[in-house]
């Protein structure tokens, strides 16, 4: 069990950058295989990623995203299948390429210094683990929502320098980075309304009636609800434009880095339900 | 001795001016007969034509005096350009660049296929003018054939390509999908048409077409109501409005001053927009004031210069093409010279038929006298009209060899190098 454990936490890297190198092989127009085994690695890679979650968590008897570093690996897994899910809609797999290479960087990280041990503070009651796994969803849309704002900004500077290389080429437009956008923290956004309800459910569970607003980790997350709220309806919102929105939403994924870090920081200010 | 004349070929395009350069050389149609009579009025110019459209401005000429006319049109012209921004071509050389002119290999989009509809107006309006002879006749008439033959019979004639389809493609990847869009045309001219059609073709949701004269734009309409897109005309006072309703705006208007001005934006809607407003400039001289983009972030204007770095990697993908064309180019101009040689003799073999003649007269007339038969008189007749006959081929032969193909083709790619 554990030599296949350390074997696919292994893999899972490579397999990340064997995807993202294939889809940006096929956006830039250098590739030489075929669309079916881009699909056939993503697929295996995904695989391969459940495959160590169930492991991981077989091994441990509980769930097996406790600690920053297997969530870190479960909010790749989560944003690679948002991508998919959104991808497929908009029916413009050239975003995949900056995706998957975002994954694969993570997921490395996660597969590096992520312990195999369980965490002692792990979440064990069926609300908490509901709790994490809509954040880690949130988290993940949030994260695929802030790569199509980078994308759409790094878009919109082509077409406003007039360079028509590869970017421009190859890269979703203006119209659709900003509908995947919309769409990942519209996901994120949901993931994150039933997370922090259910967080809240769960300070009741406890005894603790009253949620502390001052705690950073709770203002946070409401504050990362509401600025994603804003970016995923900002299309009704009269002002609040595409290229505001991709601003706020690389701010955004800066702001979810920074809260995963602080959620998971040993620094005794933060509360962990 | 009309036939010969030596064609030149002075002109500026946008291989060696920009477009900032180019909109202060425009002749436009108006003015076209006072220049083809300015450039018939030089000294030793017999004929002269001027094709002048977004892409170039260029006059060609039969001369008899090549080595002085052209620095006489270039004054004429092209008053105050530098040197490097204009070219003159002569005798092969000038013919080369025509046809491929014609080709659309010199286009700003090869293979693009408007060309070939100015060239053929350009040639209309010097004849109009008296200012067309046998020379131009024949070169606009080979040009034209050459034009269409390089795109039936190589891939430049793959897909209806032109500044306009590639101006879309621009706009498309800043507004996405055209169906939701509304698309506002400045102009309603042949330009304006080819964009509207372009997206006609993408699904564009609604066209509004505004002119000078509400009557022409009504007219172009037609053809898109028909098609069952909602399409609006107003006139050239209503901009205001209408840009602002607008995701897309394209100008194609001939004039000399900007049709469309940072005045005609409104700095709150364009703020408040989702997308960047995308502005298409494809006239020349530019209609869009340059200062249009200092109102926001979210307007995206293109002129022709700028687009011509997306027509970069079109120049790539169809340089096979490209070389494809050079045999039917050299072919073309090796029958054209060689016509134009063979034409030059036109004098000899007219003494060469009125010899032939005196002389089947003479041995006819010494052989038979006055009893000559009617079968001897046409058997002299025949024998004599077959050995003109082969005579004037041996002769049309020998003003192609000349010239062979091989060494044409040779100096076709001189010229290209020097390009």
């Amino acid at each position: 069990m554990s030599t296949a454990l350390q074997l696919l936490q292994v893999a899972l890297p490579t397999l990340y950058v064997l995807a993202a190198a294939l889809h940006g092989a096929a956006v830039t127009g250098h590739a030489t295989h075929s669309a079916q085994l881009r699909r056939v690695i993503l697929t295996a890679t995904l695989g391969a990623h459940a495959t160590w979650f169930v492991l991981l968590g077989w091994q441990q008897g509980q769930s097996p995203i406790t600690g920053l570093w297997p969530t870190v690996s479960a909010v790749v897994f989560s944003a690679v299948g948002f991508w998919i899910l959104v991808a497929r809609e908009e029916r413009h797999v050239g975003s995949g390429g900056v995706v998957l290479s975002v994954a694969a960087v993570f997921q490395l990280l996660a597969s590096g210094f992520g312990p195999i041990e369980p965490d002692a503070r792990a979440a064990q009651s069926t609300l908490s683990l509901v709790h994490v796994l809509t954040s880690v969803v949130a988290a993940a849309g949030l994260t695929v929502s802030g790569l199509h704002g980078a994308l759409w900004l790094l878009m919109y500077r082509e077409l406003r320098l007039h360079r028509f290389g590869a970017v421009f080429g190859h890269l979703p437009d203006l119209e659709t980075c900003a509908r995947m956008m919309r769409r990942a923290a519209l996901f994120g956004f949901l993931g994150l309304t039933i997370g922090l309800n259910v967080g809240i459910a769960l300070a009741h569970q406890k005894g603790d009636l009253r949620v502390d607003y001052g705690n950073p980790e709770v203002l946070g997350s409401l504050l990362v609800w509401l600025y994603f709220g804003a970016i995923a309806f900002s299309a009704r919102i009269p002002g609040f434009g595409s290229r505001r929105a991709a601003i706020a939403a690389c701010a955004g994924l800066v702001a979810l880095a920074l809260s995963l870090l602080l959620v998971f920081s040993p620094i005794p200010f933060h509360r962990s339900l | 001795m009309q036939h010969g004349h030596t064609l030149v070929l002075v002109g500026m395009s946008h291989r060696v001016a920009s477009v900032g350069v180019r909109e202060r050389y425009v002749v436009a149609s108006n003015d076209l007969p006072a220049n083809l009579t300015a450039l018939r009025s030089i000294e030793g110019v017999h004929e002269a034509c001027i094709l002048s459209t977004c892409n170039r401005t260029e006059a060609m000429v039969a001369t008899d005096r090549p080595e002085l006319v052209a620095a006489t049109i270039r004054s004429h012209l092209f008053r105050n350009a530098a040197e490097q921004e204009t070219y003159s071509w002569s005798g092969a050389q000038a013919l080369f660049h025509v046809f491929r002119v014609a080709a659309g290999l010199d286009s700003l989009v090869v293979g693009e296929s408007e060309v070939l509809g100015q060239l053929k107006r350009a040639g209309d309006a010097a004849r109009e003018c008296g200012a067309m002879g046998p020379l131009l006749e024949a070169l606009i008439t080979r040009a034209l054939h050459v034009g269409k033959r390089v795109r039936s019979e190589t891939e430049l004639g793959l897909g209806t390509l032109s500044v306009a389809r590639v101006g879309i493609e621009v706009a498309g990847r800043a507004l996405g999908e055209f169906r939701t869009k509304r698309a506002l045309v400045i102009g309603a001219g042949e330009t304006g048409v080819l964009v509207a059609r372009h997206l006609r073709d993408l699904g564009i949701g609604r066209l509004v077409f505004a002119n000078r004269t509400l009557e022409r734009a009504q007219t172009a309409a037609e053809e898109f109501r028909a098609a069952g897109i909602a399409t609006e005309c107003c006139g050239l006072d209503e901009l205001r409005t209408r840009i602002t309703q607008a995701d897309l705006v394209v100008t194609c208007v001939e004039g000399q001053s900007a049709v469309v001005e940072a005045a005609h934006f409104e700095r709150r809607a364009v703020q408040r927009r989702d997308l960047p407003l995308v502005v298409l400039d494809l006239s020349v001289p530019r209609a869009v004031a340059p200062s249009v983009t200092d109102i926001d972030r979210n307007v995206l204007l293109y002129d022709l210069d700028h687009l011509s770095r997306v027509v970069a990697e079109n120049l790539r993908d169809r340089s096979s093409a490209a070389d494809s064309a050079t045999s039917i180019l050299v072919h073309e101009a090796h029958e054209f010279l060689g016509k134009r040689a063979y034409q030059q003799l036109a004098p000899m073999v007219g003494t060469l038929r009125q010899d032939f003649e005196t002389v089947r007269n003479e041995t006819l007339d010494a052989v038979a006298g006055a009893e000559a038969s009617a079968r001897e008189v046409q058997l002299a007749h025949e024998l004599s009209k077959k050995l003109l006959h082969i005579t004037l081929e041996r002769l049309k032969d020998s003003t192609k060899r000349l010239r062979p193909e091989e060494a044409l083709e040779h100096e076709y790619r001189r010229f290209l190098e020097s390009l």
